[in-house]
C-alpha cells in the first residue's frame, strides 16, 4: 500500500510542490497548514512521514517537532524538516527550550534547507521510509 | 609751609612784622617798593601777598592789580591807613581777599591770614578734587570703551548669526556669522533692511509679535527653522531671540541663527552611511527570504517540467503561477531594498490622511478575516486634507496593519479573541498621531532590539526582515517619529507622528 506523506507548512506554493512531488514518486500526500492543524491530522490520518517547515504561525515547527518527540505515541514518525532557516538556527532554538528546562529532543534525522531540488526531496523521502 | 610776601616802604614795619610772621610758621620774604614786591613775587611765588596800600612810586593798589594778573589764586591783603574805607573798598573790587587797618594789630592779622590760608586751602581742595574727578571719568570712559569694543569684537567674532533691529524693526547689527548665513554683505543690510524681508512671513512674525506683546514675551526660544539665503537656497537653522529693553523701553530685538547645514550634512550622511551597512549585512539578513523564494521558483518549474512531460494542463498552469508569485515576491523585496538605500526627499502633496489609512484597511481587511482577526478602525474627522508625503502614509501604514495581521496570526494562543486597531488623531503642532496595536504575540527584548536595527525577521516565508527597517526611514525621512509599545504574549501598539503642511485653501 502506497505510503502516507503530511506536509505541513503555511505556505500553500510549498505544499503544492511538496505534494506534487510525493504524487510523482508514488505517495500519498496530505497537507496542513499550521502546527496546530499538522498535530490534527498526525493524530487522525497516522501519516508514515511527516515533511515539517519550521516558522509557521499559530504553532511553529519548533514547538511541533519537540512535541510529537515527547509524546509516547508519536516519537516514532519519521520527520524531515524542510525550511528557509539553517539547521544550525533550528538546533539552537530547540536547544534554549531545553535549557529553558523543557526535556532535550534528539536531532532530527533528516533536515533539508529551502530552496530544494525535487530529486533531492524525493530521496531524502525514500532514505526516510522507502 | 606757607609763603608770605610783606612789601612796605617803612622798613621798621617790614622788619617787625616778618619776625613776628616767622614765629608764627610762616616763610617770610619781604620787599620795600612795589617793583621789588612784584620782582620777588616773580622769584618766590608766595600764596599770600600783604601790602601797604600807601607807599611811593607804585602803590599797593597796583601791586594788587599787577600780582592778580600774574597769579588770580594769590591771595592778597592790603594794609590801609585808619579809616580809608574808599581806598579799602577799591582793594576789595581789584580782588583783595581782606584788609587791615594800620596801626597793625596781631589779632586782625592773624584773622585775615586765617580767611586767606583757609580759602587758599578750600580752593586746593576743590582743584584736587576736580582733578581727580576728570581723572575717574578718563578712567571710566576707558573702560566704557573697552567694554565697548570687547561686545563689539564678541559680536563680530561669534560664529553666530547675529542680527540686532531697532523699535522700529530695522536691522542696525548683522555681524559676519549673519553674512556667512544670509550670503548678505553688512553694507546691504545695516539700516536698510527690516527683519521682516530678511526672514519668513512666520519667523518674522514671531519676532513681530513678540516686540508688540507685553513683557511676558521676552525671550524666544531655540528652535530648529528655516530660512532663505540671499540666493534662494533654504538654510537649515537653529533660531532664537530677545527684545532688548531699557528700563521699561523697547530698544529693539536681537535674534540668533546657528547654521545647521553642516550639522545635518553629517547626519544625513551618517544615516546614510549606516544605512549602506546595513544594507551590506542583508546578504547573510535576508538569505531567509531569498531562500524561501528560490524555493518557490525551483517548486514551480518543477510543476511545470512535470505539467510538460505528463501533458497535465493543471499542473503547468499551477506551475507557472507559483512562478508568478515568486517573481513578485522578489520584486517587492528587491523595491524594498531599493527604497531602504535610497534617499528619498519627501513630496508633500495635499491628501487625505484618512482616507490612506481607510484604504490600507481595505487592503488587509481580507486577509485579517482569513486568520479571524478583526480589523477595527477609529479615525479623526478632525484631520480632513493636509499637505504630506501619501506614498509614505500609504507604505508605513500597510507595513504597520501587515505586521499587526502577523503578530496576530503567528501568536500561539489559544483563547485570544485577535484584534487590530487603526487610529488616527489630529495633534497640536500641525501632528497627526496614526496607532496600530494589535493584541497578538508581542514581542520578546530580543526582537524589540533587533526591530529596526538589522534585517531581521520571525515570520518565514512571510518576512524579508525589511518593512519596520523601511517604516522607520520613511517616519525620520518625513520628520516623524516612532514609538513602539510591545509586551511578549500581550501584543504590540505602534505609534507614528507625522507633521503635516496645511493644505492650501481651495479658493
Amino acid at each position: 500500500m502506497a505510503k502516507k506523506v503530511l506536509t505541513v507548512d503555511d505556505d500553500p506554493d510549498v505544499r503544492l510542490f511538496t505534494t506534487t512531488v510525493l504524487e510523482e514518486n508514488g505517495y500519498v500526500p496530505v497537507e496542513a497548514g499550521n502546527g496546530e492543524e499538522g498535530l490534527q491530522m498526525i493524530k487522525s490520518e497516522h501519516p508514515d512521514l511527516v515533511i515539517l517547515d519550521v516558522l509557521m504561525p499559530r504553532q511553529s515547527g519548533i514547538r511541533l517537532y519537540r512535541e510529537l518527540k515527547t509524546s509516547k505515541a508519536l516519537a516514532n514518525v519519521k520527520i524531515i524538516i524542510l525550511s528557509g532557516i539553517a539547521k544550525k538556527t533550528f538546533l539552537r532554538s530547540q536547544q534554549a527550550l531545553t535549557e529553558f528546562g523543557e526535556s532535550p529532543v534528539p536531532e532530527p534525522d533528516f533536515y533539508l534547507e529551502k530552496p530544494v531540488e525535487a530529486d533531492v526531496l524525493a530521496d531524502t523521502i525514500r532514505k526516510a521510509i522507502g | 609751609m606757607t609763603r608770605i610776601l610783606l612789601i612796605d616802604d617803612e622798613p621798621d614795619i617790614v622788619r617787625v612784622l616778618s619776625r613776628s610772621l616767622r614765629a608764627d610758621g610762616y616763610e617770610v620774604s619781604s620787599a620795600t617798593s612795589g617793583a621789588q614786591g612784584l620782582a620777588e613775587f616773580e622769584r618766590v611765588h608766595p600764596e599770600i601777598v600783604i601790602t601797604d596800600i600807601k607807599m611811593a612810586s607804585m602803590d599797593g593798589i597796583e601791586v594788587l592789580k599787577q600780582v592778580k594778573r600774574r597769579e588770580p589764586e594769590a591771595e592778597v591783603i592790603i594794609i590801609t591807613g585808619h579809616g580809608d574805607i574808599a581806598n579799602a573798598v577799591e582793594a576789595l573790587h581789584f580782588g583783595a581777599s581782606d584788609f587791615i587797618n594800620k596801626p597793625l594789630r596781631d589779632e586782625a592779622l592773624t584773622i585775615a591770614l586765617k580767611r586767606a590760608e583757609e580759602k587758599i586751602d578750600i580752593r586746593r581742595r576743590l582743584k584736587e578734587y576736580t582733578l581727580d574727578l576728570e581723572g575717574k571719568i578718563e578712567i571710566a570712559t576707558r573702560e566704557l570703551r573697552r567694554r565697548s569694543n570687547f561686545l563689539s569684537k564678541l559680536i563680530r567674532s561669534s560664529y553666530e548669526g547675529i542680527v540686532a533691529t531697532d523699535e522700529h524693526s530695522r536691522i542696525v547689527v548683522f555681524n559676519p556669522g549673519a553674512e556667512r548665513i544670509f550670503g548678505y554683505f553688512q553694507d546691504e543690510i545695516v539700516n536698510q533692511r527690516h527683519l521682516s524681508e530678511l526672514l519668513s512671513e512666520e519667523l518674522a512674525g514671531t519676532v513681530q509679535r513678540a516686540m508688540t506683546s507685553q513683557r511676558s514675551f521676552k525671550e524666544l526660544p531655540w528652535r530648529e527653522a528655516s530660512i532663505a539665503s540671499k540666493s534662494g537656497e533654504p538654510i537649515p537653522v537653529m533660531f532664537s531671540g530677545s527684545i532688548l529693553y531699557e528700563d521699561d523701553q523697547k530698544l529693539g530685538a536681537v535674534v540668533f541663527f546657528q547654521d545647521l547645514r553642516e550639522v545635518k550634512r553629517l547626519q544625513r550622511e551618517l544615516v546614510h552611511s549606516e544605512r549602506l551597512a546595513a544594507v551590506g549585512q542583508t546578504v547573510a539578513g535576508l538569505a531567509h527570504g531569498i531562500k524561501n523564494i528560490l524555493h518557490g521558483l525551483k517548486g514551480g518549474s518543477y510543476l511545470v517540467d512535470v505539467g510538460i512531460a505528463k501533458k497535465d494542463d493543471q499542473k503547468l498552469r499551477k506551475g507557472w503561477e507559483m512562478i508568478k508569485r515568486a517573481i513578485e515576491r522578489t520584486s517587492n523585496l528587491v523595491m524594498d531594498l531599493l527604497s531602504y538605500s535610497k534617499e528619498r526627499e519627501p513630496q508633500f502633496e495635499t491628501c487625505s490622511p484618512n482616507a490612506i489609512a481607510a484604504e490600507v484597511c481595505d487592503l488587509v481587511r481580507e486577509r485579517a478575516k482569513q486568520e479571524h482577526t478583526e480589523l477595527v478602525c477609529d479615525f479623526d474627522p478632525a484631520i480632513g486634507s493636509v499637505r504630506m508625503d501619501p506614498h509614505t502614509l500609504h507604505t508605513v501604514l500597510l507595513n504597520l496593519v501587515s505586521n499587526a495581521v502577523d503578530a496576530c496570526l503567528f501568536d500561539e494562543s489559544t483563547s485570544k479573541k485577535w484584534r487590530v486597531g487603526v487610529r488616527t488623531a489630529a495633534e497640536p503642532g500641525s501632528l497627526i498621531r496614526f496607532e496600530v496595536s494589535d493584541n497578538g504575540t508581542g514581542m520578546n527584548d530580543e526582537v524589540k532590539e533587533k526591530m529596526f536595527t538589522s534585517f531581521y525577521s520571525t515570520k518565514g516565508h512571510r518576512g524579508t526582515g525589511l518593512g519596520l527597517l523601511v517604516t522607520h526611514k520613511l517616519v525620520e525621512e518625513h520628520g516623524g517619529r516612532i514609538h513602539v509599545d510591545t509586551e511578549a504574549g500581550r501584543g504590540t501598539t505602534v505609534t507614528v507622528w507625522l507633521p503635516f503642511r496645511e493644505a492650501a485653501s481651495k479658493a
